[in-house]
């Protein structure tokens, strides 16, 4: 520590180039805390990981063949389930075709939604009674509700796609949980439109079960009980049934990473280029310097702990600037573009803060490491012999 | 007078270290851009690429795709006889009601994904002429058999010719496989309408598939299908219908753009730094260049050409890294979600001219920037403080 002024005066030696590199760092970090978030906020895992004892039930040639409501009574009586609730999703269109204006809709089951089944979801329980005592009215993801500025009472039209009729809803109230991008509605309202299916079929049932030791039970025993029936079931855990999209995503997740760490690589070239230039410029003063009586492990620490504190200084920085003033402007900022949907899920949480300031360190440590040494090495008379 | 290039060449290849560094990250950082951007590009070309003005599909009125799109048997009916549909040499209407439903199969890396299947009147392939079959033969209809795109067969497991695909209590058995040119249809498996209306239990269609003559004709058969109160459908052309369906690449672009963003500026920062790094150490030589009459203004297009020269071969060796990984590495088609349909879309990185180009274009921007500085200052040494310098 009693070198900590020699070293910090060397980072600052040349400002230009101390101000180049930290701002390269902390672009990169930025860069790297927005494309992480991005990707949680694509497999957001609605419970945050409390979802053990949910499950999903779908026709088991997938999503796009409904099930007949008369299983759900079936599925009530198997010992360890506490609710099920059938949901449709509608899959409408607001406002307009853009696809910064989507975001997921689904029918429920008001009387047990959010008492039995997304039980983890907070919701105010005046808001919650609203829901349940008008047919006509819905609920939203808080993340929604800010992006579209609703308010209690405002009426809003989605328009059906696959169904081909447009639901007036009237808006009662938002909830608050891991994923705030679906809004809620009456499964009766939409049985009451004269849809064809609705009073008959429903797209999946989500159901809690007791403990999370039930699920496997659960799910085994109700594939078995429709297997022979015009309509098989995938029972799914609610994390298998994320993953289902998930997947599919699999070559963006696979894009994700590898840009993430190809820019980590190239700033990690950025800082060493700097670090070996800075070293080269000051060949004759560490030869002095060792005449002085430092020692090679002196000269090892002080390049590297150079390097490591010029990383750690583009690290804090680029942590507190992505938090507070790039991820701001730039959700902002692509809340009109395609990318709008990811966004409602869009949160830089802690771990990834620190994960990403843990990473600044180890670009310090990776980028010091060659010159440190190369600079430890050189022998005193050829470091005094050479011009610069 | 300008000072020779050559002087910066050699001048690189002395500083190896450090030249090599800095190439390094340039094309790493075009490396990067273009991958993301074969991938959107890919995305797009997929969705519409071989795509005809003269075969329309009708759907009903708002739907976003065909899979959202349900039409009766009567609607079908009324549209075999409006006026417009071409003929086949032996008489039949050019006419494929069709259904589209998802199934979720088996990858072959274990994990599983959802897939379009596609019912079709039997004409529907020659409705369609850049899908050909390349093994086996065409479904017959009535048997339960399906072809399968070739793409999918390679992705999928259990997608040879000969095997069944299992899906609940589905059933195909697979007599084809079909290369459909890199088109959507390359993600679709197929099979006759009929059999897939039996065995999903639905005597619905999604869309109707229809051939006109010719642009005109396609037009008055939109009109037509606008036109009839009773049916409330809507037509539009296959080409117009892809390119719709195009949003799916969109987030694609939009983070292509922010990635090229913020590396092109970290990455032009390290290259200003080596260029910094230059101008200082050849502070003395750019006094003696200037002594023997070199003009301020030359020294800054010198340095400002090194700078251009050294993202130029970063440009270079980013774009051969890109090409490298397509072609050796990512040589399988991928598949990313339509989430239009909750359905795979499979397509192929692709490395096209013009995103060449502008790789190249994306490295020199870089120099321009990173060298623009430096170079300011070189030309701005006064001469006599610049010949002092040790």
């Amino acid at each position: 520590m009693k070198y900590f002024r020699l070293i910090w005066r060397n980072v600052f030696r040349k400002k230009t180039r101390m101000i180049l590199t930290t701002s390269s760092i902390i672009l990169v970090l930025v860069l790297i805390v927005v494309l992480t978030s991005l990707l949680q906020a694509m497999q957001q895992d609605p419970s945050g990981g409390r979802g053990a004892n949910r499950l999903v039930v779908q026709h088991a040639t997938g999503l796009a063949n409904f099930l007949p409501l008369s299983q759900r009574q079936r599925i009530e009586q198997i010992p360890g389930v506490v609710a099920v609730s059938p949901q449709i999703w509608f899959g409408g269109v607001y406002k307009d075709d853009r696809p910064e204006n989507f975001f997921g809709q689904l029918s429920a089951d008001p009387e047990i939604y959010f008492d039995k089944v997304f039980d983890d979801a907070t919701i105010d329980p005046a808001v919650k009674a609203q829901w349940k005592a008008n047919r006509n009215s819905f609920v939203a993801g808080e993340a929604i509700v800010k992006k579209f500025g609703w308010k209690p009472g405002e009426h809003v039209v989605l328009r059906g796609t696959y169904i081909p009729i447009s639901l007036d809803l009237v808006f009662a109230g938002s909830f608050k949980a891991g994923d705030e991008s679906n809004v809620f509605f009456h499964n009766e309202y939409l049985n009451q439109s004269k849809w064809f299916g609705a009073d008959k079929y429903t797209g999946i049932y989500y159901l809690k079960v007791q403990s999370a030791d039930d699920v496997p039970r659960v799910a085994a025993a109700i594939d078995q009980m429709f297997e022979n029936s015009d309509a098989p079931t995938k029972t799914l855990t609610e994390k298998q049934f994320q993953l289902q999209f998930m997947e599919m995503l699999g070559s963006v997740k696979f894009l994700v990473r590898g840009i993430s760490l190809i820019i980590l690589f190239a700033v990690t070239l950025i800082v060493a280029n700097t670090v070996a230039m800075s070293a080269r410029e000051r060949v004759t003063e560490i030869a002095v310097m060792r005449t002085l009586g430092f020692r090679r492990t002196h000269i090892l620490g002080f390049i590297l702990s150079e390097s490591v504190l010029m990383s750690l200084i583009g690290g804090v920085l680029g942590v507190l600037l992505a938090r507070y003033f790039f991820i701001p402007g730039m959700v902002k900022g692509m809340q009109t573009t395609p990318m709008a949907p990811f966004l409602l899920n869009f949160r830089v949480t802690v771990p990834t803060l620190a994960a990403a300031f843990g990473i600044s360190v180890g670009v310090g440590v990776l980028a010091g490491f060659v010159p440190a040494i190369r600079s430890s090495q050189i022998r005193i008379v050829d470091g005094l012999r050479q011009v610069v | 007078m300008a000072i020779p290039l050559k002087y910066n060449f050699r001048n690189l290849l002395v500083r190896k270290v450090s030249t090599g560094m800095t190439v390094a990250v340039i094309g790493l950082v075009v490396g990067v851009f273009l991958c993301v951007l074969a991938l959107a590009q890919g995305v797009t070309r997929t969705l519409s690429v071989t795509a005809s003005t003269r075969n329309v599909m009708t759907m009903r009125v708002g739907s976003q795709a065909e899979m959202q799109s349900v039409i009766t048997r009567d609607q079908a009916d009324q549209i075999q006889s409006l006026e417009g549909i071409e003929r086949s040499p032996s008489g039949k209407p050019y006419v494929s009601p069709e259904l589209l439903t998802l199934i979720n199969v088996p990858r072959q890396d274990g994990k599983s994904s959802n897939v379009q299947i596609r019912g079709m009147a039997p004409i529907g392939l020659e409705m369609r002429p850049a899908v050909k079959i390349v093994d086996g033969r065409m479904f017959q209809p009535g048997t339960a058999e399906a072809i399968v795109s070739r793409n999918l067969s390679n992705r999928f497991a259990g997608m040879r010719v000969g095997d069944t695909i299992k899906s609940g209590s589905f059933r195909w058995a697979i007599v084809g496989l079909f290369d459909a040119a890199g088109s959507a249809y390359e993600s679709e498996i197929w099979t006759d309408v009929t059999d897939l209306q039996a065995q999903t239990k639905r005597q619905i269609y999604s869309s109707i598939f229809v051939r006109t003559p010719d642009q005109g004709a396609a037009a008055r058969y939109i009109e037509t299908v606008k036109g009839d109160q009773r049916l409330k459908l809507e037509g539009k052309t296959e080409k117009k219908y892809y390119e719709e369906q195009m949003v799916t690449g969109a987030p694609i672009k939009v983070l292509a753009f922010i990635v090229g963003i913020f590396t092109a500026i970290g990455a032009s920062f390290g290259a200003m730094n080596t260029m910094y790094a230059q101008v200082s150490a050849r502070t003395r030589e750019i006094g003696t260049l200037r002594a023997i009459g070199f003009s301020r203004r030359a020294i800054l297009a010198s340095f400002v050409l090194e700078a251009l020269m050294l993202c130029l071969a970063g440009g270079i060796l980013g774009t051969g890294l890109a090409y490298l990984l397509f072609n050796l590495v990512l040589t399988k088609p991928t598949g990313t979600m339509n989430f239009r349909t909750f359905s795979e879309v499979l397509f192929n990185f692709r490395l096209t001219p013009p995103l060449i180009a502008g790789g190249i274009v994306f490295s020199l921007a870089m120099g321009l920037l990173g060298g623009f500085f430096p170079a300011a200052r070189a030309a701005r040494l006064k001469i006599t403080t610049a010949l002092r310098e040790v």
